[in-house]
């Protein structure tokens, strides 16, 4: 198995074992607090994936400016495998919080909440990325095309960061790293870190593997482009 | 030498996965023709679409005159010279008249002269009037071919003119008019630049520039020949937005796309009933401007008419910018507010109905950027663009908040 594969595999093993411990050993949260405490549950699953597309949608940042500005090939295969996991990681962030919406707020969506649509516009502009470029031969136009989008929207990941602490319309604020105690304990806390260390490490997996069929693609295309006769 | 109207630079330009220009410098002085010979495929088209600053470059620049109209950081500067361009495929509009296209065509030098000669001479004047679909093949290519030359006849000042085989589907006869003219041309000064396979149109050239081996070889100067005297006149350019305008009203390809979704939308807001009085503020403004937003939605139906012959391709090379619907989207915008209100018997006020039309110009002309901004692919039409029009909920929730 190649190192990618690996790394994909460990970060696997910790969402499962992240899904165990929130289903089986973390707290239950008071009834008071939550119109539904056992959907409660899915946020420590929401919470690390959203945290994972961040790192996601960074990547494909990254990878989009170092085409563009440095015409590198390495930094292509990291747009490439930024989108591709932000696309994942974006969908398993809206899906789960649809889900506890609709069991917490008794509704999936809401319009007028800023960090529910700049999120749900980025997952739409990975899903945008993905399928638009597979759509289209490989070449400079395309990737310039796609590496403009992947830049501009980044302009919505500080948006979607700080929407929550300036307009905390539904959707609530931070629960770690705001400076107070917050509203989350020991057992808590550590299922949630093992679910963010896990989700990371997934992430890393996935990209690295991605970036190693891109490269084959291309390999292959290479290939195929010598057999042709280079026309 | 004589004073450079075109100037190429160490130009690189990759297209797909290949490099088709390398290294590749060339200058095109007033009063020369410069003749691009080479194998298909060897990058003749890609080069004179480079020269009319159409193509990204990954390294080098192009320089119309003094300026440098494109470079490899992607910056680009209208070109201070007239430019008459022919493509490979026609650039026109199957809408158009032919006369209105060569009229187009010239005022973009701001001058023009009389056109009746130049349909003689091709056969065409009794096509004058006629929409360019229903010409045949190879008349459309004639009008083609003269929209790339008549704004250097009616330049008063030297002009560049790019022609990619301008010979290609034209009969003998028309061909040895061609070379008539691109004789005149260069006798007035004027800079040619040519892709050709035909030996009649090669023998017009001052030197020729092999793309297989980026070599250029000075041939024998053919004589000068006749120049007849014309008469031009200043006349008004014609904008990219104003052609746009002219287009949808002719054509009224608004009426299938924006216009019905906008109906198809209030259809299904009337089938609801009299709910209007149950609602508060802000659900109100929500359905009196949905159906707005749907015109909207639709974004720009010129985008895709543009890719009939690369239309657009020719407009930003002569005119330095597409073709846009300009002020439609403002009246289809306010009229349908004013419908809606109408429908659902609201209010009609005034600075509702002129919300409406502000609403819709800003997401149309939205929508259009963004299928705009697919134009370079090899297949924009594949690509998933209404993906990314939900960002525009943003500015219709702003304004029915504010409204409410």
């Amino acid at each position: 198995m190649r190192l990618g594969e690996t790394v994909l595999f460990v970060g696997f093993t910790g969402i499962g074992t992240t899904l165990l411990l929130a289903l089986l050993w973390a707290p239950s949260v008071s009834i008071n607090a939550f119109e539904s405490p056992a959907a409660q549950r899915i946020f420590y699953w929401h919470v690390p994936a959203a945290w994972a597309a961040f790192i996601a949608f960074g990547a494909l940042f990254v990878g989009s400016a170092g085409w563009l500005f440095k015409r590198s090939e390495r930094m292509w295969r990291l747009h490439v495998a930024g989108s591709e996991a932000g696309l994942a990681t974006g969908l398993m962030t809206v899906w789960s919080g649809c889900v506890w919406g609709a069991a917490e707020w008794g509704t999936p969506w809401d319009w007028t909440d800023v960090r529910l649509n700049t999120f749900g516009l980025l997952t739409l502009l990975a899903i945008y990325v993905v399928l638009g470029r597979n759509s289209q031969p490989d070449g400079v136009e395309t990737r310039d095309t796609f590496a403009a989008f992947g830049l501009y929207g980044f302009v919505l990941v500080p948006v979607t960061y700080i929407a929550t602490r300036i307009w905390t319309i539904r959707h609530p604020g931070p629960v770690v790293g705001t400076g107070d105690e917050g509203s989350i304990n020991g057992e808590m806390g550590l299922v949630l870190l093992i679910g963010a260390v896990s989700f990371t490490v997934f992430i890393i997996g996935h990209m690295m593997a991605s970036m190693r069929l891109t490269a084959l693609e291309q390999r292959l295309e290479r290939m195929q482009h010598n057999f042709d006769g280079g026309a | 030498m004589a004073k450079a109207l075109l100037n190429l630079v160490d130009v690189q330009v990759r297209r797909g996965m290949n490099t088709v220009l390398e290294g590749c410098t060339l200058a095109v002085g007033a009063g020369q023709t410069v003749v691009l010979t080479g194998a298909n495929g060897a990058g003749k088209s890609t080069l004179l679409e480079t020269a009319a600053g159409l193509l990204p470059m990954e390294q080098g620049h192009v320089e119309h005159g003094e300026v440098v109209v494109a470079d490899a950081d992607g910056r680009r500067r209208p070109s201070p010279l007239t430019v008459g361009m022919t493509l490979q495929r026609n650039g026109v509009l199957g809408s158009e008249l032919v006369a209105e296209h060569l009229q187009t065509a010239m005022s973009m030098s701001g001058h023009s002269v009389d056109i009746d000669p130049f349909l003689e001479a091709f056969n065409l004047m009794h096509r004058a009037n006629d929409l360019v679909a229903h010409l045949s093949q190879g008349q459309a290519r004639k009008v083609a071919v003269l929209a790339g030359l008549l704004p250097a006849f009616a330049s008063p000042t030297p002009a560049l003119i790019i022609l990619d085989e301008p010979d290609a589907g034209l009969d003998d006869a028309s061909i040895e008019i061609l070379g008539q003219w691109l004789n005149e041309l260069r006798a007035m000064g004027h800079a040619l630049l040519v892709a050709t396979h035909d030996e009649r149109v090669m023998t017009q050239a001052t030197h020729l520039y092999n793309t297989d081996q980026s070599e250029v070889e000075t041939t024998t100067e053919p004589p000068v020949g006749k120049v007849d005297a014309r008469t031009s006149r200043e006349v008004k350019p014609l904008s990219p937005s104003a052609f746009g305008v002219k287009i949808h009203l002719r054509t009224m390809m608004w009426l299938n796309t924006n216009a019905m979704a906008g109906l198809l939308t209030l259809g299904i807001l009337l089938t609801l009933g009299d709910f209007m009085e149950e609602l508060d503020n802000l659900q109100r403004m929500g359905f009196i401007l949905a159906p707005t937003l749907a015109v909207g939605l639709c974004g720009e139906p010129l985008v895709a008419a543009l890719r009939e012959e690369r239309a657009g391709v020719w407009w930003r090379a002569v005119g330095g910018g597409e073709p846009h619907a300009g002020w439609i989207p403002l009246a289809i915008g306010a009229v349908f507010t004013f419908l809606t209100t109408n429908g659902l018997q609201d209010a009609r006020e005034i600075h509702i109905i002129l919300t409406g039309a502000v609403l819709c110009f800003v997401v149309w002309h939205s929508v259009g950027w963004m299928q705009r901004s697919t134009q370079r692919l090899a297949r924009p039409h594949a690509v998933f663009i209404g993906l990314l029009t939900p960002v525009l909920i943003l500015p219709y929730s702003i304004l029915i908040g504010l409204l409410a």
